[in-house]
């Protein structure tokens, strides 16, 4: 019965991840751990896996759009991989409560993430190592902060590795907010990175033995069962409503997620 | 064929591939998950950590005879293995463009995704 229940919660979280525009990342591991009771450790890992599978499904399309930058995508993966290895290697020493605790801020940090107003403001200058790697060729925008871009993504792999998230929402912010890309294009480029990121640690996690199949099978296939419809219903669906109550439950289940984690310091 | 639209095949020949590999990793997590509920398996055993290496996992799945728990990590490698295909037919489109830098940035990616995959292996 519990499978079933996980298959389902997953394609909820596969859906609204899908039209939120989030990886199912910040909703399966609270649902995991609060609800089944899973181990965090567990849930990490089978989180990533999770991870993997939407962003190599939504990739595809954004490829296939034009609006991935691959030339940019491949030189941020430095940052994430390597950021990735990192948190991978902390991971062991951390404890559970602590992961606890980081997980509960962090979903506070993307419950305000969310409900901030994304505003274009495209570059006027090229950064020297974009104009070197002709990184914005072909594209109708310039790129700027590219060394400051690439700390944020080795902060955003340490935290997919802790987390068991893609780490969008910072990938995007860096994006964005810093290089100065057009929303469209840092958000398909970070999706398209996501995949990579996460593979980095779950890879690590899977030959440690902490991928568990019976966990993590049923959380990947609802999770793209659950993305796929949720692409597909999109456009009928009011997502600015969907959002607004999706950041009150981020609050209540970061709360809960940080009371947790001092519970069990 | 110019460049530019050599490229953008590339794109579409990668774009293809991942979505035809998640429908295999689909299929073959399915198949392992509706096989691994008709043999019963329960989440509750999963509420305290343990580390037992996937080796070690992976011979009691086999000792044990449970197929379906095979199928399912065949289905996770697979999907594991997507985006590094991915890392490898990038780094060749740029070394097919002559874009040496960029060639080298993806195979710096490959061999670390390869590194972090060994530091999970223990030895």
């Amino acid at each position: 019965m519990n499978e079933f229940i996980l298959l389902t919660t997953s394609m909820a979280a596969g859906f609204l991840g899908s039209l939120l525009g989030l990886g199912g990342g910040i909703i399966v591991v609270p649902v995991l751990t609060l609800f089944f009771g899973i181990d965090i450790r567990y849930a990490v890992a089978a989180s990533l896996i999770s991870i993997i599978a939407t962003s190599s499904g939504a990739a595809a399309g954004f490829l296939k759009d034009h609006l991935t930058n691959l030339r940019l995508a491949v030189l941020l993966e430095v940052g994430t991989v390597t950021g990735a290895i990192t948190g991978f290697l902390i991971a062991s020493y951390i404890a559970s409560s602590y992961l606890f605790l980081l997980f509960g801020g962090f979903l506070l940090f993307s419950a305000f993430m969310m409900l901030r107003r994304r505003e274009e403001s495209l570059g006027a200058t090229e950064h020297p190592w974009s104009k070197k790697l002709k990184l914005s060729e072909g594209m109708n925008y310039k790129i700027e902060n590219l060394p400051f871009g690439l700390v944020m993504m080795y902060i955003a792999g340490i935290l997919s590795a802790l987390l068991g998230i893609g780490s969008g929402i910072l990938k995007v912010l860096a994006m964005d907010g810093a290089m100065k890309l057009p929303m469209k294009a840092s958000s398909a480029t970070s999706n398209f990175m996501i995949g990579v990121t996460a593979t980095a640690s779950a890879g690590a996690y899977l030959l440690k033995g902490d991928v568990l199949p019976e966990i993590a099978t049923p959380v990947a296939v609802g999770i793209i069962i659950g993305s796929w419809m949720g692409a597909r219903t999109m456009v009928k669906m009011p997502a600015e409503n969907i959002r607004k109550i999706f950041v009150v439950i981020l609050c209540l289940v970061s709360v809960e997620m940080i009371v947790k984690g001092f519970r069990s310091l | 064929m110019s460049l530019h639209s050599e490229h953008y095949s590339l794109e579409l020949k990668i774009a293809k591939f991942l979505r035809y590999g998640v429908i295999f990793a689909l299929i073959l997590l399915s198949i392992g998950w509706i096989g691994q509920i008709s043999q019963g398996h329960n989440l509750s055993a999963f509420k305290e950590y343990t580390s037992v290496s996937f080796m070690v996992r992976w011979q009691m799945a086999i000792s044990n005879s449970e197929y379906f728990l095979l199928i399912s990590y065949l289905g996770l490698f697979a999907l594991i293995l997507l985006p590094v295909l991915r890392v490898l037919f990038t780094a060749i489109l740029f070394l097919k463009q002559k874009e040496k830098p960029l060639a080298f940035l993806a195979f710096f990616v490959l061999v670390t995704l390869i590194i972090s995959f060994s530091l999970g292996i223990d030895l």
